[in-house]
């Protein structure tokens, strides 16, 4: 995925930043759970039985593991970047275990109070293509000396 | 004629794309040779009376309108030439709102209401179809859908098909890059949101995607 030192100049509207292919397995989604610490006992996030009696198909991935998956998409782009904002909407369940394509766009560029910055559209897709996660990441990028 | 008949602005909470972004991007498609002459902002359960978008589509030569997206009893449908007499026979924001009231409040109002993405699960008119509700008052639909799910495309030509109505074609765009995807061809004019709906009426179009216009 790291496609080396990405600079401003280098990026135009229109240029894609991916695909990246992922599963987010049982044993991340715990690993994760257990991190984050806000959860104790069976969760909705962790145990099948639980998603189902709240009306889910099955275990999902937490929101905020789904976010944290999304800005890797960014920051492993290269290593000149540095993301400054991911807003996202979650418009269907991700669940475990399951080929995600996380994919981006570029979609505007300019200079912010003097930094050079650019604005991309972020999806994490399922293996249908439905988008489970949309959003707009703002993100750094230096310009060459 | 060229024009996505169903986008949505940051006017709307689940999008993510301003609309002089989305100006930005018909400006990008166009390099790349795609035709889009405009774009209708359908925001959910609003109207938005307030902005005046007509600098910003003279400054770029793209045509913006404004319509709504509304949730009703037989799922979302998409309104047209929006007027404060449609506006204030109905409450946009009433999520159950009747559907066949609506079609009727805005054919009575000179708008056109026709439902959005039908074969959508769960907020399509596919899935309340066979209620036994008089669906003749519909005059269009949306075809095709740049947020179809697989199997709701099918369900969606499906139903039109029963209907025996027209079928439009629009994006559903909440973010920049996917305005355009899915457009409307209209065979005449079309620069207003009275011509829209004359137009809409009149069956002259047909849904077509981006691909289509090269």
């Amino acid at each position: 995925m790291n496609a080396g030192k990405i600079y401003f100049e280098d990026v135009d509207l229109g240029d894609e930043v991916g695909p990246v292919e992922r599963i987010v397995t049982d044993e991340q989604v715990i690993e994760f759970t257990q991190v984050w610490g806000r959860e104790e006992g069976p969760t909705r996030f962790t145990s099948p039985e639980k998603a189902r009696s709240e009306g889910l198909p099955e275990a999902i991935v937490p929101g905020a593991m789904n976010i944290a998956i999304m800005s890797q998409l960014i920051t492993a782009w290269s290593p000149t970047v540095r993301l400054r904002k991911l807003d996202v909407v979650f418009r269907s369940p991700v669940l475990h275990n399951r080929p995600l394509t996380l994919r981006g766009m570029i979609t505007d560029k300019g200079v912010v109070d003097g930094d050079p910055q650019i604005e991309c559209d972020v999806t994490m897709e399922n293996e249908e293509g439905t988008p489970n996660v949309i959003g707009k990441a703002v993100v750094s990028l230096p310009v060459r000396e | 004629m060229f024009i996505d008949l169903h986008t949505h602005s940051v006017s709307s909470d689940d999008s993510r794309a301003t609309v002089e972004q989305y100006v930005k991007w018909v400006g990008v498609l166009r390099r790349k040779r795609y035709r889009i002459d405009g774009f209708v902002l359908t925001e959910h359960r609003k109207f938005d009376f307030d902005k005046d978008y007509s600098a910003l589509a003279a400054a770029n030569d793209v045509l913006i309108m404004k319509g709504s997206e509304l949730d009703t009893n037989m799922g979302h449908f998409l309104v047209y030439g929006v007027t404060e007499a449609l506006t204030s026979a109905l409450d946009f924001s009433n999520v159950s709102m009747d559907a066949l009231d609506l079609v009727k409040a805005a054919d009575e109002t000179g708008a056109i209401a026709l439902p959005a993405h039908p074969g959508r699960f769960g907020i399509g008119l596919c899935e309340f179809a066979d209620s036994g509700a008089d669906l003749r008052s519909i005059a269009a639909a949306e075809g095709l859908n740049g947020s179809n799910r697989p199997g709701e495309q099918e369900r969606a030509e499906d139903l039109i098909r029963r209907l025996g109505v027209p079928a439009t074609g629009g994006s559903d765009a909440h973010l920049v890059s996917a305005i355009g995807k899915c457009m409307t061809s209209f065979e005449n004019q079309v620069l207003t949101e009275t011509d829209l709906v004359r137009e809409l009426r009149s069956g002259a179009f047909a849904p077509v995607t981006l691909d289509d216009t090269i």
